[in-house]
């Protein structure tokens, strides 16, 4: 191709002598039109790939809490399947399932290539089928109903249940029921739920603070065991005084106890029948329901209100299900929790090694491939940061952490496994770079003229870059530092090896002495993704949850990535003018 | 801001001079953060570069083999008889060995302290044949008069409270003591380790007629709890093998134990054969007879009453005589030295065409570094491939049977004659005792001796399999599991990762680049670049997420419908392109812009959907209607595919032959003509290209297939739902926004004045962009091409979860694959810690930090060669 670009750029010098009259026009092939296609094809492509998938994962993360229609199928072979039409797509039936169709469906199906369209309906009621998904072929779909009676009952657990209200009772008293929007049941139901969430409270607060209080004592006693030996009086003192605790704490802790019980009785006598769609019955406390709606009777309003009341859970509650239900309030609070951490560390030691590199390191060969490398750092895959989170900061440094501090709790480790402190040290070690690099960059870009004025002014180094330099050098700085936050909000693979778990309802910061517990482990949201759509029991009952948390990752991460832009820009602005 | 800067301003004029001294805060200020910044600075670099230098550290351990801790003689110990075997219980607190007298000798081995322990009474008969089991707990006597007694040698190890032990214990070092009987070992402060010794001696069987030695014998036991079974095999004097079986029922009801004893004699043993051992394995399936000379007559027992001689091979060169000889754990390697020094391990393996009954042929698989001296004893670790071997000049060697390395030379200052050796159950001693009653010890530690240079990056030849090759393993259900550690089927799994991914974004990544540098108005440009960077933000759990349950199973149902959209959409777009080169020049001219932009979009959503629409069509024309069988290699027939991934070669050779070839004349025509003309004809030329280019692949793919070339079980073969086309096109998505960026940067930064020059001297863009502009910026697309790979390299989550993580070396685009990264993410966190795979994972981390770094070197090398070449021009 390149000899025909050469012989075509020869070539008018032959051509001129040809005609006078004719226009001279060039040879088609220099405009390259075809290949020129070609590279637009290439942008075209990578532009729809883009927008296709934020459009794919957006248009499925806000759909996914929209309470769909609920449906009764009557299937050829008499089989009633009743739940949400979940999603439909085509796919290829063995031959053998084609020869048992009808002539007129083989038709069919030999018209589209062999393919048949199947819906996956969510029947739900896992705890009386086995399973809460179910295929049904075109082919197989005789009559399609959806009943105004037909509801569908979130749970707290066996996920949700499709079918009919039978009958509640209210303490132990059959009462008659009308609809879902009865006040009575309403009303019954929102107390139910309100004496399950004060169990909850009382549970989590006032039993786990005595709880966490016998383990401090325990664990002083065993401090003084090892400090003094375990027939020392010390030691007996301890452990009389851990008896006696113990046994103020016993009297509160059956207070409580009582406390829960008499709630839990208190709920038991509110209960619920159920009836799925083939009659079979099922019984659950109105405590253990979540929502429920007639799912083919939804005003506008009341469809808003299920959706609205969902997001509410998705953001504020946690998770459920083994995390496909429920919502991720420890995971967004762990992966913000876990950023911040990271970005009071990476900030100033990031800022601090650019000065010294860009102020005060003598410009040579030397600081020369120190920038290389540090660039270079920036490319490391983020796994080997994780693996050496987890041999250097977790074991190395936790391990001597718990033997000096902790040596009344091991072999348990305190520091000495992955925890919140090390995550964020890890992305830290991780973002450095980019901090680094952003400002050395906005460090060069202060002219020199300005740093020289200062310093002839008879200013100081530190103040000319404290009162000179740094200020002109923020927006640059900031940018960095934010771009550091995108990085370490939406990275996961280092964060699996050093302290991220599937499951952590204890959030790192609590109302338990000392407050902030850097070391537990934390949940995230990228890990929340990976876990629901890899390893929960059913990818597919996980699949809209993971389309919502996508959602919010993503969003999370472009709106850091945003601030970061507008911060430059509006810090631009404020220093456009004092430039010179 | 200006104003508020303080020019040492501390010190207010009192008069008209003002002070000169700087004030000491100012200094003081001014030291701080020089001494901060400094010291700040120089750490975080230190620390970024310590990661380095921590993962190494963690590394080196793998190829430093044995140390010897500790080695000591005593030579109080021992006495009686001539020692048979030595055993060191799981502490390393207690030896116990066993002589021809029946005498059990056991001693602390720190001190020495010789425990009061039973003997085995022989009764006066004379000891003429021992075999004992791996742990040497279980152990038989064959004796001169034909008889044969079981014994079991228990050494039992208790964790009791302190106060439980005896009161007036003997101190023997800093934590043990003793009765005189047990060793009590304090393990904390108030729990004791009781490590004492139980013998017992089952009654004598008359296995071989009266007064016919037992010369050689092995045991195994087995059954359930209730019915125990004990399989033997003896070898008389009469050189005849017996094959017994005793199996003991116990009744219920009465509690009553019977015994029945079966046996049967080995078939085809040479008359006056001088067997000098022989060996029985786990399952009593195998029996091994092995004469002095080094041959092997092994033996088919799994139709226990009728044992069949399955093979005799001779294993040891002519005027050899067997040394020791012995199972390693799992009793499916059979170590056999000679007197000639030499120390193999052979594998019993399936082979085809074998002649013997049952297909399986010993194999040598192993050849290890041989002994100077003619080997007299071996023992085999109780927990891996590690054994030790010792030879008549006094020298043990602690050797590895699968890494074939010499782990420790154990050399005593004299040369003792051993009669047995022992290696301790945890692998952290050696223990010898000599024929005088002497005893060496050797405190070792060789915590990997699994892990050479060659075993991580070579063919290794590990047990069960029918030859060397790379295999990555790290855990399975069974104890006598060995850990598969090649790092190789990883690193193929990062490059195939990478190679495919990089095959599917290069091409886009730089003509979109390209296309947006030079062919769209800036304004196109501010909105379109800003969204391909927004791709680059995307976390790469969310792409993996998308990319492994959403399209996996789009890719594994539209697979035809793809496969031809790789064909459609480029010829498509080539076919809009000619069909706007018809267009008149004025219009073609006018909307040039946004317009023809937006139809290039347009051709691709129409070519796109004839994909999907005639996918089917296309599967049923060259894959036999269903890709997946043919693939598999079940229906259909090579020749298509194979000319399809001829044609774009083909085509493009015939495409620059007809250009070189008819070059004047064609643009003589080309020229002549007014643009609509011109575009026809070169249509048409085109055309013909393509038919011309279709026939001779085909003709090509004809020939190639009948010499024998067929890409399926190259780089297509058996479809697995995760795969390595979808990894590509998710890890494409994750890189390509990375390559478009520096890409584009760099072709943007060439100066402006080169693009006028060019264009003023009468060139297209076209000819611009791709004989000025591409070649000026070429190393910046270089360093882009580089700097995207290394993203590839280490990308993890995407690979995690759609490559399926099997870690297999084919370059099929259909199957699955293990990267190195997200082989450390799924293995690490189970790790245990300072573990060979803990350190193995560690060398993966280093490896992909090494290559990563490289890389990026290499592609910033180039970028900062490329920007002096640019500020030049």
């Amino acid at each position: 191709m390149m000899s025909a670009i050469t012989q075509t750029i020869a070539t008018p010098t032959e051509a001129v002598p040809m005609s006078r009259t004719t226009i001279r026009r060039t040879d088609l092939r220099a405009r390259g039109e075809p290949a020129l296609w070609s590279l637009g094809g290439a942008l075209a492509l990578g532009v729809i790939m883009i927008i296709g998938f934020l459009v794919l994962v957006f248009a499925n993360g806000i759909v996914t809490f929209i309470p769909k229609p609920l449906a009764v199928v009557t299937e050829t072979d008499g089989t009633v399947t009743a739940g949400e039409p979940f999603r439909s797509e085509l796919y290829k039936p063995s031959p053998e399932i084609i020869a048992s169709l009808s002539p007129e469906w083989r038709e069919r199906v030999k018209a589209e290539n062999g393919y048949v369209s199947r819906t996956l309906y969510r029947t739900g009621n896992f705890d009386i089928y086995g399973e809460d998904f179910r295929w049904v072929p075109a082919f197989q779909a005789a009559k399609i109903e959806h009943p105004k009676n037909l509801s569908f009952f979130e749970r707290m657990e066996w996920g949700p249940f499709v079918g009919t209200v039978k009958s509640f009772k209210v303490g132990g008293a059959e009462q008659a029921f009308t609809s879902l929007s009865d006040p009575k049941f309403i009303q019954v139901h929102d107390e139910s739920r309100a004496r399950a969430e004060e169990i909850r409270a009382i549970e989590r607060g006032k039993i786990g603070h005595i709880n966490h209080e016998l383990e401090t004592e325990r664990l002083d006693l065993r401090k003084v065991e090892l400090e003094h030996g375990r027939n020392s009086a010390e030691y007996k003192a301890a452990q009389d005084r851990l008896t006696a605790r113990a046994a103020e704490l016993q009297v509160d802790y059956d207070k409580f106890s009582a406390e829960v019980q008499k709630l839990r009785e208190m709920n038991a006598g509110n209960t619920l029948t159920l009836a799925e769609v083939g009659g079979r019955e099922k019984t659950i406390e109105f405590s253990a329901l979540v929502r429920a709606y007639a799912a083919n009777d939804l005003s506008l309003l009341q469809t808003l209100g299920v959706y609205f009341s969902r997001w509410g859970e998705f953001l504020a509650d946690e998770p459920r299900e083994a995390n496909t239900e429920g919502g991720v309030f420890p995971a967004i609070f762990g992966t913000f929790a876990m950023t911040l951490l990271m970005v009071i560390v990476v900030a100033p030691f990031g800022i601090i090694t650019a000065l010294y590199l860009r102020e005060y390191a003598k410009q040579g060969k030397l600081v020369s491939f120190v920038r290389i490398s540090v660039n270079n750092l920036a490319g490391v895959p983020s796994i080997v940061y994780g693996v050496f989170g987890l041999g250097f900061f977790a074991y190395v440094l936790g391990g001597s952490i718990d033997a000096l501090f902790y040596p009344e709790r091991l072999p348990n480790p305190t520091f000495g496994t992955g925890g919140l402190m090390w995550a964020s040290l890890t992305l830290a070690l991780l973002t450095v770079p980019v901090v680094i690099v952003a400002t050395e960059e906005a460090l060069a870009a202060v002219p020199r003229s300005m740093r020289e004025g200062s310093l002839a002014c008879g200013a100081s180094k530190w103040q000319t870059i404290r009162y000179i330099v740094l200020p002109r050098a923020m927006p640059g700085i900031l940018t960095g530092v934010i771009l550091a936050m995108a990085r370490g909000a939406g990275e996961v693979a280092p964060l699996m090896l050093v302290g991220v778990v599937k499951l952590a309802p204890e959030l790192p910061v609590d109302g338990l002495f000392p407050f902030v517990h850097l070391e537990r482990s934390f949940m995230h949201l990228g890990f929340h993704i990976f876990d629901v759509g890899f390893q929960s029991r059913n990818a597919e009952a996980g699949k809209p949850m993971v389309f919502v948390t996508t959602v919010l990752l993503i969003a999370l991460v472009t709106f850091v990535n945003a601030t970061a832009i507008i911060v430059r820009n509006r810090l631009k602005k404020k220093f456009a003018g004092s430039q010179f | 801001m200006a104003a508020e800067t303080p020019v040492s301003s501390s010190a207010a004029p009192k008069r008209a001079r003002r002070s000169m001294k700087t004030s000491k805060a100012v200094l003081i200020a001014d030291k701080v953060a020089d001494w901060t910044i400094r010291i700040g600075g120089l750490g975080v670099i230190a620390a970024v570069f310590g990661i380095m230098a921590f993962l190494a550290m963690v590394v080196v351990p793998l190829f430093t083999g044995a140390s010897i801790d500790k080695a000591a003689v005593s030579d109080h110990a021992v006495t009686g008889g001539r020692p048979l075997m030595d055993v060191i219980d799981e502490y390393k607190t207690v030896s116990v060995s066993i002589d021809d007298t029946g005498k059990v000798n056991a001693f602390h081995i720190t001190s020495g302290a010789v425990l009061d322990v039973a003997t085995f009474d022989f009764g006066g008969k004379t000891l003429t044949a021992f075999a004992r089991t791996l742990n040497g707990r279980d152990i038989a006597f064959g004796f001169a008069d034909g008889t044969l007694r079981l014994a079991t040698v228990k050494i039992g190890g208790a964790v009791i409270n302190t106060s439980d032990a005896p009161a007036d214990l003997k101190k023997l070092s800093d934590t043990d003591s003793t009765d005189g009987k047990a060793i009590y070992t304090a393990v904390s402060a108030d729990q004791t380790r009781r490590v004492s010794i139980e013998v017992e001696l089952a009654a004598e069987q008359q296995v071989a007629p009266a007064g016919t030695a037992i010369v050689a014998a092995d045991y195994r036991m087995g059954g359930a709890a209730e019915r125990p079974t004990i399989s033997f095999v003896t070898i008389d004097a009469a050189g005849v093998g017996r094959l017994s079986r005793s199996e003991s029922k116990s009744n219920m009801m009465t509690g009553v134990t019977t015994t029945s004893v079966t046996s049967s004699e080995l078939p085809g043993l040479p008359h006056g054969v001088k067997v000098r051992n022989v060996l029985m394995t786990d399952k009593a399936d195998q029996v091994y007879v092995i004469d002095a000379g080094g041959t092997v007559y092994r033996y088919d027992t799994r139709e226990f009453d009728a044992p069949v001689l399955a093979e005799t091979i001779d294993l040891l060169p002519d005027a050899t005589t067997v040394g020791a000889v012995g199972f390693l754990i799992g009793e499916q390697s059979l170590v056999v030295s000679g007197s000639d020094g030499s120390v193999d391990v052979y594998f019993r393996l399936q082979a085809a065409g074998a002649t013997t009954t049952d297909g399986y042929v010993m194999t040598r698989a192993h050849m290890l570094a041989p002994h100077t001296a003619p080997v007299v004893a071996m023992d085999a670790s109780q927990r891996g491939k590690m054994f030790i071997t010792a030879d008549a000049k006094g020298e043990i060697w602690l050797r590895h049977s699968t890494s074939e390395q010499v782990l420790l030379r154990l050399k005593p200052n004299d040369t003792p004659s051993y009669r047995a050796i022992a290696l301790a159950p945890r692998e952290n001693s050696v223990l010898a005792v000599t024929e005088e009653g002497k005893v060496y010890t050797w405190d070792i530690s060789a915590p990997h001796p699994e892990s050479t240079l060659n075993t991580i990056f070579g063919k290794v030849w590990y047990e069960g399999y029918p030859e060397p090759g790379f295999t990555w393993q790290s855990s399975s259900g069974t104890d006598a599991f060995e850990p598969k550690f090649s790092l190789v089927p990883l690193i193929f799994g990062t490059i195939k990762a990478t190679f495919y991914s990089l095959l599917f974004a290069i091409p886009i990544a730089l003509g979109a680049a390209i296309y947006t540098s030079e062919f769209v108005h800036h304004r196109v440009r501010a909105v379109v670049k800003p969204t391909m960077e927004l791709m680059a933000s995307l976390p790469s759990v969310v792409l993996g997420f998308i990319a492994a349950l959403i399209l996996a199973p789009i890719v594994e149902t539209w697979i035809a419908a793809i496969f031809f959209a790789f064909i459609v959409i480029p010829a498509g777009l080539f076919t809009a392109a000619y069909l706007w080169q018809l267009l008149p020049n004025p219009i073609a001219l006018r909307y040039g812009g946004l317009p023809k932009f937006a139809l290039i979009f347009a051709a691709l959503g129409i070519f796109g959907y004839a994909a999907f629409l005639f996918g089917p069509v296309f599967e049923s024309l060259f894959f036999a209607g269903d890709l997946k069988a043919w693939a598999n290699g079940d229906v259909g027939s090579s020749v298509p595919f194979t000319a399809m991934i001829a044609f774009p070669f083909v085509f493009l050779a015939l495409h620059l032959a007809s250009d070189t070839l008819v070059t004047t004349h064609l643009g003589f025509i080309l020229r002549g003509e007014d643009r609509t003309r011109a575009g026809l004809t070169d249509a048409v030329r085109w055309v013909m290209t393509l038919i011309a280019a279709g026939v001779v692949s085909y003709a090509l793919a004809v020939a190639l297939v009948a010499f024998g070339l067929d890409p399926r079980g190259g780089v297509v073969d058996t479809y697995v739902q995760r795969n390595t086309l979808v990894v590509g096109f998710a890890m494409g998505f994750a890189v390509i926004p990375i390559i478009y960026t520096i890409a584009e940067d760099a072709l943007n930064t060439v100066p402006e004045h080169l693009r006028a020059a060019s264009l003023a001297c009468g060139a297209t863009p076209w000819q611009t962009a791709i004989s000025v502009i591409v070649p000026t910026a070429m190393s910046g697309i270089f360093s882009a091409i580089m700097v995207g790979m290394g993203r590839a390299v280490g990308e993890t989550m995407i690979v995690v979860m759609a490559a399926g993580n099997t870690p297999v070396m084919e370059w099929n685009v259909f199957n699955g694959l293990r990267a190195l990264s997200a082989n450390i993410a799924v293995e690490l966190s189970e790790a245990v810690r300072d573990s060979t795979l803990y350190r193995m994972l560690f060398l993966a981390a280093l490896s992909l930090f090494v290559i990563t770094f490289i890389v990026n070197t290499l592609a910033e090398v180039v970028r900062q060669r490329f920007r002096k070449r640019t500020a030049q021009l």
